[in-house]
């Protein structure tokens, strides 16, 4: 057994520590998107992943400890870690939620979901999530009343197979012609990631698995962006590049109700949101993004890092708050 | 399910010979051929076309390891993932692989086998095992 696991086993039968509190939040409102996320090499102290381990169902800790690895474990301790967290942050009905009382389930096409319990019994939930792992880096979003998918890449991910040839397979015609055009290996790549992880927050967003939406089957462009006259000082980005997709099997098939961000994360990752847009704005708008972009180790620290250099957009309308 | 019964009935060819017909005095002289002859010859055709589970087993833990190898990024880490690459080792939970991991391997399973694996197929094999009983199962993978 692997000296974490076992420290961590000794501790839980002595150790009981009550949460120190997460300080309430506002629910994200339309349009808005909360990002949390929590960097892998920042834990390295046992008592604190100990008291994660406490916040976890027995499924969840049985799952953890079948990862192979010490490395494995832990990244899957924070990933359930984060998600358990921060949907407790938000209030709901001023009431302030344990952790350890959220309970999840799985969509029919196995996306994860809260489950949700309000007085009349059982509905869906309002609050909606999405998490990505990497190695580095684990992340999730929150939104109210919309589909959310998001997916992080570190910048610097190399594939093992031949960019193109990989875009033939997987990609639709468009994006293949798209990548086909970079001359540049370097920056063929880094489209290549941007691509991937826009495709992939689609795919999660839309919450029907990979097989319902298969990567050929739509395609994204990114856009260069032209907006007249908006240019809010500090928050917009005037000529932000416009991120949509479209259906290549299914042309009529609605995907304008998607809305796109990519943005740059803390100079290593890219990170890519994709949510439904809010049914109540004008059909066609296209509203912006509020983002809000906070680092955390969960009981200990928090910070927010949306308006910092610490997040660039790249694509798609987004305001930082 | 369909897609897979099509493509065994295109590929198998079924041998057409005179087989020792049996005479049943209650069907007025109408001749039956022997339903297990026609069976056995029936299995015989079919399990020439499917590669050997075991040579499947060996040439996937090979792709899965060397694919684990190639991972300059994570470090020193890959020794001990090839190490956990055994017949029974799940991409996820024992070799840490995410998703663009996944679809790399199974175009490298592809390319190694010579044939398409669909989508829908491919988002359900996350483990060796079941590549191995995917692949061992499919009359076009060479």
């Amino acid at each position: 057994m692997f000296p974490f696991i076992q420290k961590m086993l000794s501790f839980q039968r002595s150790f009981s520590v009550s949460p120190f509190p997460i300080l309430p939040l506002q629910l994200p409102s339309p349009m808005e998107t909360h990002l949390w996320f929590v960097v892998p090499d920042e834990f390295k102290s046992v008592s604190l992943l100990n008291q994660y381990m406490e916040l976890l169902s027995p499924c969840e800790k049985e799952n953890v400890l079948s990862m192979r690895g010490e490395q494995l474990q832990k990244q899957a301790l924070l990933a359930r870690t984060l998600v358990r967290t921060t949907i407790a942050r938000y209030q709901i009905n001023n009431r302030v939620v344990d952790p350890r009382s959220l309970k999840f389930k799985r969509n029919v096409h196995g996306k994860p979901e809260l489950e949700w319990e309000s007085d009349g019994g059982q509905c869906p939930s309002p609050l909606h999530f999405n998490i990505s792992h990497t190695s580095s880096l684990i992340a999730c979003g929150v939104t109210v009343n919309s589909s959310i998918g998001i997916d992080i890449e570190e910048k610097q991910r190399k594939i093992k197979n031949n960019i193109l040839a990989f875009a033939r397979r997987y990609f639709s015609l468009h994006e293949v012609e798209h990548l086909s055009a970079i001359s540049d290996p370097e920056v063929q790549r880094q489209e290549f990631v941007k691509l991937w992880t826009l495709k992939e927050a689609y795919v999660k967003a839309l919450g029907r698995g990979f097989s319902a939406a298969p990567f050929k089957t739509f395609t994204i462009c990114i856009k260069n962006g032209f907006r007249r006259g908006f240019d809010h000082a500090n928050d917009l980005e005037s000529g932000a590049p416009e991120v949509v997709v479209e259906s290549s099997d299914h042309p009529e098939r609605l995907t304008n109700n998607w809305q796109f961000g990519l943005f740059e994360l803390v100079s290593s990752h890219y990170a890519a949101v994709c949510m439904e847009k809010d049914k109540t704005s004008d059909a066609g708008m296209s509203v912006p993004i509020r983002l809000t972009v906070r680092k955390t180790i969960p009981f200990v620290e928090d910070e927010c890092i949306s308006g910092t250099d610490a997040v660039v957009p790249i694509a798609g309308l987004i305001e930082q708050f | 399910m369909a897609a897979r019964g099509g493509a065994l009935l295109k590929y198998l060819r079924v041998k057409v010979q005179t087989m020792p017909t049996t005479r049943n005095p209650n069907n007025n002289g109408v001749v039956g051929l022997s339903f297990n002859s026609i069976r056995r010859r029936f299995s015989e055709e079919v399990r020439g076309t499917f590669l050997d589970k075991s040579e499947v087993t060996d040439r996937v833990v090979n792709v899965v390891k060397n694919f684990q190898k190639v991972d300059p990024s994570k470090g020193c880490d890959w020794k001990l993932k090839v190490k956990w690459v055994t017949p029974n080792a799940h991409f996820q939970n024992d070799l840490g692989l995410d998703s663009l991991d996944s679809v790399e391997m199974v175009m490298a399973l592809e390319e190694e086998f010579q044939f398409e694996i669909p989508d829908n197929e491919a988002d359900k094999i996350n483990s060796i095992s079941l590549a191995i009983d995917f692949i061992s199962s499919h009359p076009q993978a060479k």
